[in-house]
């Protein structure tokens, strides 16, 4: 190799600011690409973590279950196994003092170190305090048919259980609400052995053997976790029914991953040859720079090839260091801008896979840019036309139609089956950001058009102004550049904000709809007829709704306290003219519902007087009369209270109460949310690219006032010499930069907002529950952005008369 | 040895040169004519590094306009050494003065003693005068072993003095010399005259 191409590397040195401006470039590229392997996998352990936190902790390992087994069979096979086996006897009535009631008995290893203790203790029976109430059992009493003695009565199990009752608790804790032996408390024996001692009526069992593990938080460890646990299953042989919690988590979690991947992967490609656009454009001020030693070289004989090696040796050191840089802060930032912290084993090669292949691209076109230049310059012809005269942005609009097109059609793609995860047609989640992106290449039409012809303008009445427009035309390609990137930044951040903000909300709205408050839990008609009071504690945040098929029977005085409404005051109005005129009862009628009189089983004649478009529980359809109408509250179907408050402070008020409950909803968990997520993951990373725009845009605005600082500094100082004032110089310099500032941030959020608009209620991951996702209010977003437009505003045009400040004009005019 | 053979060269509707024959002559040929006359184009065409929009241009009896642009560039490299106007056009600036002289293919420093600059191998080229930039690029072309130099205005942006040690420097070199330039000191030296006139 030649002593130029040689030194090359050496002679990288002698531009800092190309040294520093190709290693952010890379750096940006390579953290795109990182930070979407790193975040389509974050994804994947997110969705996991999500569902394991939706799923009992012992139910992840693949467990057993078998019922209508012989008890001495039971016994030996749920405790010769391993794992952490459960028998539980057939309900039956155990005789203490005569007073017999049904209860079952049941053995798990530690279960009683589990229960909150009430009398006594040791190593006896274990009955639950319903069931001592109503047998009137007591410490000392022996089971009639046995030796078994009790020694400890506890407090019975009741919703919400902890993690340890979880994978149990439809078995263990009691449904008093249910039929008389339909469902009852366990009875606690200490060992296995003690249930050979039980009487004849309690033959039969049912056995549950979990494995517990400790959580996993990859995929991988998941799989590792399904593969051990299905081999440790297969090996025992025991003909139980075996359930598998965690390859459901796994697919679902999997499909997580490959929809926030495949989601991705256009922005992704929209960046990457972005900032290979942007490599290009280095190497093309790299060529300017280095035009005479090219030109030498080539009159010495050297190619267009070898020149653009020349190039590559020049820049590739610091294209290849920022495209590293770029992984490292991919990785070091993923708690910042990822769902998880946790990639999957194995991720971070693949992002350094995804950083070497965008690496070695860029070094392709830093070779091919520099060949193609200094053929064109040397050898070829005068360029007749350039690539800014195709009309990108029709293409781009075209492509926004299309992608619109398939949205409308499918919104974000076709309904899964149950249980499953909806496949994200990536193609319709492209919408906003093509518009966005068409948006964006037309500003930059439009203003090039009006730089070009901005030379007519005579705005001499305002000096600042005249200065500020021909500054601005007379740097035509930075301001266009600027603005394109600045418009993107200020789009996607908006877009990825709004979509991931409405499926936030979406989520919640749609949870509190089908909940109906924070928590709900079904009671005993008691309280609806009065025999039983609602406890002072819950007054002002709980009201008692009956749910019959297709209607609801509230409380007009309490509804709105506890109930998730849109508009209080409109319901609560509405609901304060219900009533009953003889047999029939005014109604509500809620969205569809027919508008005619109604009868529905346990209620009166129904006739609605109002409506509403929606309500909740009820949705869009169904009818709503107040409680004073019913005249016999024991026909309604059933009874719950909704509370405003969290699910375990309602239930612990209830318990504190002695009101027994069942069938308890949590608004927070009642839907599974990974759909609403896996969008939200999407889009939150879209926004996040949409900040390393910002920054791209705000640094090369304050690099293209740098790069012109001598330029500045000659005309201002002229200027200011020649009697114009540093006010109105000041304020020719926050016109121009201003000017970037308000385009990017005008066309940016207008596009984003429009387009975020129209597409947001088609990205709905559940478009058959309501309300369709709705945007997030946008001011607070828009108002953050007009500030760091301003700021950054601010240091360019401090920026620029720095130069002037300090500028020495005699050495300025050498 | 070049030969230009009814050679003109035209931008768009422009014709900078028409119809122009001439034969290098060993020492120092000089094309000389007042701005416009095209005197640069006509040097840029004979050193291959344009090529020419009509006629034929012989290096050593070898016809070029047919030739690719790999071929022209493997016939400069052998034959033809340019020195361009700007001094710093010349050299590679990140190298230093030692470094440019062994880049252009120059095995030992002895040269930088006949250039009259002895013991500046080390500098870096920014150390140097135009002047003596302008000589080192003649010394860098020697070094390359080129059977021609051709050099477009090499005085025209030194003082005085430096352009006499380059014109002193340029005489004395063992190849033909072509050069374009109005200095009347290098057309009194000149071989080889060749007037252009602007039309």
């Amino acid at each position: 190799m030649q002593l130029p191409w040689r030194a090359a590397p050496r002679a990288a040195l002698s531009s800092p600011l190309t040294l520093v401006v190709s290693i952010v470039t890379t750096l940006l590229l390579g953290f795109v690409v990182a930070a979407a392997v790193l975040h389509s996998s974050a994804a994947g352990s997110a969705a996991l973590a999500y569902q394991q936190g939706r799923v009992c902790p012992q139910s992840m390992h693949p467990s057993l279950d078998g019922d209508g087994i012989p008890l001495a069979q039971a016994v030996r096979t749920a405790t010769t196994n391993g794992g952490l086996g459960a028998v539980y006897t057939n309900i039956a009535r155990p005789d203490f003092t005569g007073l017999a009631t049904y209860a079952r008995f049941g053995y798990r290893p530690g279960a009683t170190e589990h229960l909150r203790v009430l009398q006594g203790g040791g190593t006896g029976l274990w009955v639950p305090q319903t069931v001592a109430s109503a047998a009137k059992v007591k410490i000392g009493d022996r089971l009639v048919g046995s030796t078994l003695v009790v020694s400890a009565i506890y407090a019975d199990l009741a919703h919400p259980v902890a993690d340890w009752w979880c994978s149990e608790a439809k078995t263990v804790v009691p449904n008093p609400l249910a039929g008389e032996g339909a469902s009852t408390s366990v009875i606690w024996v200490h060992q296995a052995a003690d249930l050979a001692l039980l009487p004849a009526d309690f033959s039969s069992a049912t056995v549950s053997i979990r494995f517990p593990a400790e959580p996993v938080t990859t995929i991988a460890e998941a799989e590792a976790l399904r593969d051990n646990g299905n081999a440790l299953l297969a090996k025992l042989g025991l003909p139980l029914t075996r359930t598998d919690l965690v390859s459901a988590a796994i697919t679902a979690s999997a499909t997580a991953r490959d929809n926030v991947g495949s989601a991705l992967l256009p922005l992704v490609v929209v960046s990457v040859l972005v900032g290979l656009a942007g490599v290009g454009t280095v190497t093309v001020q790299w060529a300017q720079r280095r035009h005479s030693e090219l030109r030498l070289l080539w009159v010495r004989g050297a190619g267009p090839l070898a020149l653009g090696l020349r190039g590559v040796l020049e820049l590739g050191l610091p294209l290849v260091l920022g495209g590293v840089l770029g992984l490292v802060a991919a990785r070091v930032l993923l708690p910042l801008y990822g769902p998880g912290t946790a990639p999957a084993p194995g991720t971070l090669w693949t992002a350094l896979g995804a950083v070497l292949a965008v690496v070695v691209l860029s070094l392709a076109v830093t070779v091919l840019t520099a060949c193609w230049r200094t053929h064109r310059t040397f050898q070829g012809r005068p360029r007749r036309w350039r690539l800014a005269v195709l009309p990108w942005e029709l293409a781009v609009g075209g492509l926004a139609v299309l992608a619109w097109l398939r949205l409308a059609e499918n919104g974000l793609g076709t309904r899964p089956g149950a249980g499953e995860l909806p496949r994200i047609d990536a193609a319709a989640l492209t919408f906003p950001l093509l518009v966005v992106l068409a948006a964006a290449l037309l500003a930059t039409r439009v203003l090039r058009w009006t730089l070009t012809w901005s030379h007519r303008v005579q705005f001499w009445r305002v000096p600042a102004a005249q200065l500020a427009v021909r500054r601005l035309a007379a740097a035509a390609g930075p301001v266009t550049g600027v603005v394109l990137v600045g418009v993107l930044a200020v789009g996607t951040i908006a877009v990825g904000s709004s979509v991931a903000g409405a499926q936030r909300s979406a989520l919640d709205s749609k949870s509190a709809v089908h909940v109906g408050a924070n928590s709900t839990a079904q009671v005993s008609q008691d309280l609806a007829t009065g025999k039983v009071a609602l406890p002072e504690s819950l007054r002002g945040t709980t009201t008692l709704v009956g749910v019959s098929s297709g209607a609801l029977v509230v409380d007009p005085a309490t509804f709105t306290d506890a109930a998730i409404v849109g508009d209080p005051d409109r319901v609560r109005a509405v609901l304060a003219g219900l009533g009953k005129t003889g047999a029939v009862a005014s109604a509500v009628r809620i969205g569809r519902a027919a508008n005619q009189e109604m009868q529905v089983p346990g209620l009166p004649l129904l006739k609605p007087s109002e409506s509403l478009p929606s309500f909740p529980k009820l949705g869009t359809r169904g009818y709503v009369i107040t409680r004073s109408a019913v005249p016999a509250p024991e026909q309604v179907g059933s009874w719950h209270l909704w509370s405003s408050l969290p699910v375990s402070a309602l239930t612990a008020e209830l318990q504190k109460a002695g009101i027994h409950y069942t069938n308890v909803a949590d608004r927070a968990k009642v839907l599974d949310g990974l759909p609403f997520l896996t969008v939200q993951w999407t889009f939150g990373f879209v926004a996040a690219i949409g900040v390393v725009l910002a920054v791209v845009a705000a640094v090369a605005l304050l690099l293209a006032i740098e790069v012109r600082r001598r330029q500045n500094a000659v005309s201002g100082a002229l200027s200011t010499r020649m009697g114009m004032k540093p006010a109105l110089l000041w304020s020719s310099h926050l016109l121009e930069v201003g000017a970037i500032a308000v385009a990017a941030v005008a066309v940016g959020a207008v596009a984003s907002f429009v387009s975020a608009g129209a597409a947001v209620p088609r990205l709905d991951p559940a478009p058959w529950l309501n309300p369709a996702p709705v945007l997030p209010d946008l001011v607070p977003l828009l108002g953050l952005m007009v500030v760091c437009g301003a700021a950054v505003v601010a240091a360019a045009a401090w920026l620029a008369l720095r130069g002037v400040r300090t500028a020495r004009m005699g050495e300025l005019l050498r | 040895m070049i030969r230009a053979c009814g050679v003109g060269v035209s931008y768009g509707g422009v014709r900078a040169v028409a119809d122009m024959s001439l034969r290098t002559a060993p020492g120092l040929t000089v094309l000389s004519g007042p701005s416009g006359s095209g005197k640069s184009t006509l040097l840029r065409v004979l050193s291959l590094v344009e090529r020419p929009s009509a006629g034929e241009v012989f290096v050593h009896d070898r016809p070029t306009s047919q030739l690719s642009w790999r071929e022209l560039r493997s016939l400069r490299r052998k034959e033809i050494a340019v020195v361009f106007q700007n001094p710093a056009d010349n050299l590679i600036g990140h190298l230093t003065v030692g470094d440019n002289l062994r880049a252009a293919g120059a095995t030992d420093l002895s040269l930088l003693e006949r250039l009259g600059l002895g013991g500046s191998g080390t500098w870096r080229i920014g150390a140097l005068s135009g002047g003596q930039q302008q000589r080192l690029a003649f010394g860098c072309a020697l070094a390359r072993g080129a059977s021609v130099v051709v050099a477009d205005e090499p005085t025209s942006q030194l003082d005085a003095r430096s352009a006499d040690l380059v014109l002193e420097t340029l005489t004395s070199l063992p190849v033909p010399v072509l050069v374009a330039s109005h200095d009347p000191r290098l057309v009194e030296l000149a071989d080889l005259c060749v007037p252009l006139v602007a039309s």
